[in-house]
């Protein structure tokens, strides 16, 4: 098969650690990542000298870049790569890795975010590092305006959900189920940070952030790290364990209609106001020759609990409009019809930009799940919003 | 037609919260100053653009034309600060930021003056109004009032 022609399949992840999710850790950036690089390396039974591409989430301040990382991991890598430091790139730097990989341009690649938030100020506060891009030409990236008094993300997530409440006509008490099933999902994960019981009572006693959501609607940040190691289909079975194949993707979405809160048509910030229909035929679908009703569970990007509604609606799971019906009795939860984020999400687990996430999706097609298992697992899914996704299988065809 | 002009008090010396003045928009802000809500109106497509930019998001043309805006729109999404997170804004807490469809057409964030019951809820197509505040400096920047509101 030349992976040129037909990428499914032809690459995989061979190695996932992580030293677990904080909501305050006393090591730094570097260290968070030595750890969860150690821990990906002995889980694909591999020498550091094997890894020759490096790609970093996130990376200073909150972590470190590629090129001190590099030399302070003892790594030798000849492609390297980075993004800009927000979440939003995790589905985008798997499928850089497998790029790089299957054009040569490496042969063992590892991606990794590691970083140390806590040390921070609040997200949307003048103290934190990103504060400068809410004065970008134009807005910040979650539409900030700090004149207008509108800054943090939160913000941006709000101003999309009252306006997808308005236009759908959604009762926004059903938002409740969302935290609701993620809690339950990370009460069965033992390196969730979050392992109280949310009950319904709980969720709307909590204090609204900034209104229409709530505190449980919102993300739990964190301190940590995660790292996972790519290679070629070939080069994947000489490795420890059983390899994840990579068998579709698709980018992340930008342009006049899109807004990273919302479905397209929305019409929040400048995007355009429309009836939108997710597009039959994504290209995440075409390349892993799977639809929807194949994926066993679902990730997406929970930093507020309405990004899980567009997030299923963006991917065709439900109708727009309809994501707060569906994720209804339990659906999206343990044990459920379609359970989405396994690991607690960003709303239990902590908020760690997809990574926790990608680890999970690799732990489930291993089978390594414990009690959370999802039972005969063999395609999942992660997809945002804005439209990246990735969709990994126990088999690579 | 101008806009009223309000001073802004703040409880502590606003800094770091405006965007930079440049030869693109410098039309926009100095409008502000003058009451005046000024945006781009493409040439090629004709559609009024907000924020502003060389390009029109939606035809691509590059040639365009200034217009005046009315102030006038409505509420089209809107959320409610609950939690400060900007010492700036700390004495007007609770406070409201709205997402206003502007007449004309384009759309504009701004904080609505009007104080409303710490739960009372803002309906989407309520009328608003443009009001500029002068900050401390002399900068301009618009908010918005209820239109029903003298």
């Amino acid at each position: 098969m030349n992976p040129l022609m037909n990428p499914k399949g032809a690459v995989a992840i061979v190695g996932a650690g992580s030293p677990g999710l904080f909501r305050t850790s006393e090591d730094s950036a570097i260290t968070l990542a030595h750890k969860a690089v150690s821990l990906a390396l002995a889980d694909a039974g591999l020498d550091r000298k094997k890894i020759d591409g490096l790609i970093i989430q996130i990376g200073s301040p909150r972590g470190q870049d590629y090129d001190l990382a590099a030399s302070m991991l003892g790594l030798n890598t000849r492609f390297n790569s980075q993004t800009w430091s927000h979440g939003r790139f995790g589905a985008t730097v798997v499928t850089q890795a497998a790029m790089a990989l299957t054009w040569g341009l490496a042969d063992y690649v590892l991606v990794f975010a590691a970083y140390n938030n806590s040390q921070f100020g609040r997200h949307g506060s003048k103290g934190r590092p990103s504060f400068a891009e809410s004065l970008r030409e134009g807005g910040g990236p979650h539409a900030e305006s700090p004149h207008s008094g509108l800054t943090a993300p939160v913000a941006g997530a709000g101003l999309a959900a009252q306006r997808y409440f308005h236009k759908f006509g959604i009762d926004p008490a059903k938002l409740a189920e969302v935290p609701i099933a993620f809690r339950n999902h990370a009460m069965l994960n033992p390196e969730a940070v979050m392992q109280k019981p949310l009950t319904r009572e709980d969720y709307f006693a909590s204090r609204y952030i900034v209104e229409p959501l709530r505190l449980f609607d919102c993300s739990v940040p964190v301190d940590g790290s995660v790292a996972l190691i790519l290679t070629t289909a070939e080069r994947a079975r000489d490795c420890a364990k059983a390899p994840v194949y990579l068998l579709g993707a698709q980018g992340i979405h930008a342009g006049p209609n899109e807004f990273i809160f919302g479905q397209p048509g929305l019409g929040v910030n400048q995007a355009e106001e429309f009836d939108w229909q997710p597009p039959a035929d994504q290209l995440v679908y075409r390349m892993a020759g799977v639809t929807p009703k194949d994926i066993d569970a679902f990730y997406t990007y929970d930093a507020f609990s309405p990004n899980v509604l567009w997030g299923l609606e963006r991917f065709g799971f439900c109708k727009p409009g309809e994501g707060a019906d569906f994720v209804q009795n339990g659906r999206i939860g343990p044990g459920g019809e379609l359970p989405v984020n396994t690991n607690g999400g960003f709303l239990s687990c902590g908020h760690f930009n997809s990574w926790y996430e990608m680890l999970e999706m690799t732990r489930q097609l291993r089978g390594e799940c414990g009690k959370r298992q999802v039972k005969d697992a063999e395609v999942m899914q992660w997809g945002t919003p804005v439209g990246d996704a990735v969709i990994f299988g126990k088999n690579p065809a | 037609m101008t806009i009223a002009i309000i001073e802004r008090v703040f409880p502590v010396n606003p800094e770091g919260l405006l965007p930079a003045v440049n030869a693109d928009n410098q039309r926009y802000w100095d409008g502000l100053a003058r009451g005046e809500l000024n945006v781009q109106a493409c040439d090629g497509c004709g559609r009024k653009r907000y924020p502003i930019v060389p390009v029109c998001p939606y035809c691509a043309g590059t040639t365009w034309s200034w217009t005046t805006l009315s102030g006038k729109g409505k509420v089209y999404s809107w959320v409610r600060y609950q939690r400060g997170y900007l010492p700036e804004f700390e004495d007007l807490m609770p406070y409201i930021v709205i997402l206003a469809q502007m007449d004309e057409g384009v759309r504009m964030f701004g904080r609505l003056i009007d104080k409303l019951g710490v739960s009372t809820p803002l309906k989407i197509d309520t009328p608003v109004e443009t009001l500029i505040e002068r900050w401390p400096g002399g900068r301009c920047v618009p908010a918005f009032k209820l239109a029903s509101a003298k």
